[in-house]
């Protein structure tokens, strides 16, 4: 078994430009590896390369030239994706099934069946909160439950990789958050994510690492602390501070030579505060 | 690259749990229920219709039911067909399937026995509704007799009815009408993995349904006399070859008025479809297996 989840090597995609010689280079010589459990964050613009790189990883895409495998499987090949959780962006599922049938349905396409089945649907269901909505058709979920159907089916054949495009796209604080707790868990459990979000917020509170991506090509890679924190600088909160502390706290510092850059009242996080105040009137 | 994706990977369960959600799908388009309904509008009607002709009844109800069923098979088969992948496709259902261990053949597969499942469904109804409109008919024959013959030459009369009513050769008939649909909608299979719109594929389609119904009458008309050039002969045997000679399965109309259909007769014609639709569903697949999605 492989400890590498997902390996890229020099990987180029060109699109042909219909009625012209030209080509459009999607991806260039990219290089990636992702460890077995680590949540790694695909980032970049539109047209990044982002969402190919993903289709290629998943075999839906062929590439130009290289090589990408999944936990030491060729991507091209079908074996490939029996240990991966697609979740694609702004999901749309067939409207005439419900919730269950919907999972009941993927299932049956990941191998499953009977009452295995069923009992893995009924506990994805209540996982992602859609326990009381199962019965209902798809034509009738918010875009938020949409999602979370979404990120069910994914989990259906308990993978051990999954792809997540833009996974809270057009979702609200609340559903937001619940897809949030959802990939916090699936990292708990050991699962490898690979995530694209133009949420930077969302993928520095969750990613391990990160890739910048654009125009085809990986611009910055590495921890998040290691591309984007200030090494020479800390935060410092305090509760029920009084001036003159403050004041005898910037004579300290400014006397052993250091600066304070900044100094306001804190405030709360805005999502926790937007939960907070919908959760109250809930 | 020794490592390519087997384009033949096949599952039987993953091919019926697709083909049967295609199936639920396409019952639950309007379109289903809207030709359903203009069939057996017509198969219904034909018993009324059929006071003001002046051939034999029971021809005319058989000529009438066939034909409808032919053609509304043709129809459900072409526009059930045209819509399946590009709306997939536009859909992105495509990419979550496809995202699956679910190769591209066991997909294309699916969703054509999905189709086929429709076909098989839809004839079956409308064949019943054939069937109970002859036995109506045959029951107004047989009390039309009954006023008209003395008792002795009655059950003479009777047995000659039911023998012209229900023949055993409607039986293939009626089957190979499911086959020219199949076979018709596999074809549609297969422009759609080529074309970027529906309507194209369905106006292609049709120009083919067409050309596949007068194109043994254009090869008579060209090669007769032995003058043809070899070029034209050339195009000739390309176009027999590309477009299935749906004229073959005209076989329904000797069948209609009462001709017995010889088994030899009716295995080649159910053999030629069934070729084209391998033939059709393998190219669909060829081409489908390097598209870009």
């Amino acid at each position: 078994m492989s400890a590498t989840a997902i390996l890229i090597k020099d990987l180029c995609k060109e699109f042909p430009v219909p009625f012209r010689r030209e080509t459009v280079k999607a991806v260039q010589n990219l290089s990636l590896e992702v460890p077995a459990g680590e949540v790694y964050g695909l980032l970049g613009p539109n047209g990044s390369g982002k969402s190919t790189t993903m289709k290629i990883v998943l075999g839906l895409v062929r590439p130009t030239s290289g090589t990408t495998s999944v936990f030491g499987v060729d991507s091209r090949r079908v074996e490939s994706r029996e240990n991966v959780g697609f979740l694609p962006e702004n999901p749309y599922f067939y409207k005439y099934l419900t919730g269950l049938e919907t999972l009941l349905f993927f299932g049956k396409l990941c191998g499953l069946a009977g009452s295995p089945l069923r009992e893995r649907s009924r506990e994805l269901l209540h996982t992602v909160g859609l326990e009381e909505a199962a019965d209902r058709r798809l034509g009738g979920y918010s875009k938020g439950m949409l999602q979370r159907i979404g990120l069910a089916q994914a989990l259906l054949g308990e993978p051990r990789l999954l792809v997540l495009d833009e996974p809270t796209a057009g979702v609200d604080p609340a559903g937001a958050h619940a897809i949030r707790d959802l990939i916090l868990q699936c990292k708990q459990r050991g699962i490898t994510v690979l995530l694209c979000s133009h949420l930077l917020g969302q993928v520095q509170e969750i990613c391990d690492r990160i890739g910048i991506m654009d125009r085809g090509e990986l611009l910055a890679e590495g921890r998040i602390d290691d591309l984007a924190g200030k090494k020479n600088q800390i935060e410092l909160v305090l509760e029920n501070a009084t001036p003159a502390l403050l004041e005898s706290l910037g004579a300290m510092s400014r006397a052993s030579g250091a600066q304070v850059v900044s100094q306001r009242g804190a405030r709360t996080d805005l999502e926790k505060f937007f939960l907070d105040v919908t959760r109250h009137r809930s | 690259m020794n490592q390519a994706q087997n384009p033949f990977s096949l599952s039987l369960r993953r091919i019926w749990a697709l083909s049967h959600n295609t199936f639920l799908e396409l019952v639950r388009l309007k379109v289903f229920y809207f030709l359903l309904l203009f069939a057996f509008l017509i198969i219904g009607s034909s018993l009324f219709t059929v006071q003001f002709s002046f051939q034999n009844p029971l021809q005319v109800l058989k000529d009438v039911g066939l034909g409808a069923m032919s053609i509304f098979s043709w129809l459900l088969g072409l526009l059930c067909t045209a819509n399946l992948l590009p709306k997939d496709m536009e859909d992105r259902t495509l990419y979550t399937i496809l995202a699956k261990p679910v190769s591209r053949f066991e997909y294309l597969l699916g969703k054509l026995y999905g189709v086929f499942l429709l076909l098989g469904l839809s004839v079956l109804l409308m064949s019943l509704l054939f069937a109970g409109v002859l036995a109506i008919r045959e029951q107004q024959e047989i009390a039309e007799l009954a006023r008209n013959l003395s008792p002795e030459n009655l059950p003479a009369a009777v047995a000659e009815i039911r023998a012209a009513t229900f023949q055993m050769n409607l039986l293939p008939g009626i089957a190979l009408i499911l086959l020219k649909a199949m076979l018709c909608s596999t074809l549609t299979l297969l422009l759609s993995t080529l074309a970027s719109s529906s309507v194209f594929t369905v106006l292609t389609s049709v120009v083919v349904y067409l050309i596949g119904h007068v194109q043994g009458i254009a090869r008579e008309a060209w090669l007769a006399g032995g003058q043809a050039s070899p070029l034209l002969k050339v195009l000739v045997a390309g176009m027999a070859l590309a477009f299935p000679d749906l004229q073959l399965f005209n076989v329904v109309d000797e069948i209609a008025v009462g001709t017995a259909l010889p088994a030899l007769l009716f295995w080649q014609v159910a053999g030629f479809g069934g070729m084209y639709i391998l033939v059709y569903f393998l190219l669909a697949q060829l081409v489908f297996s390097t598209r870009e999605l």
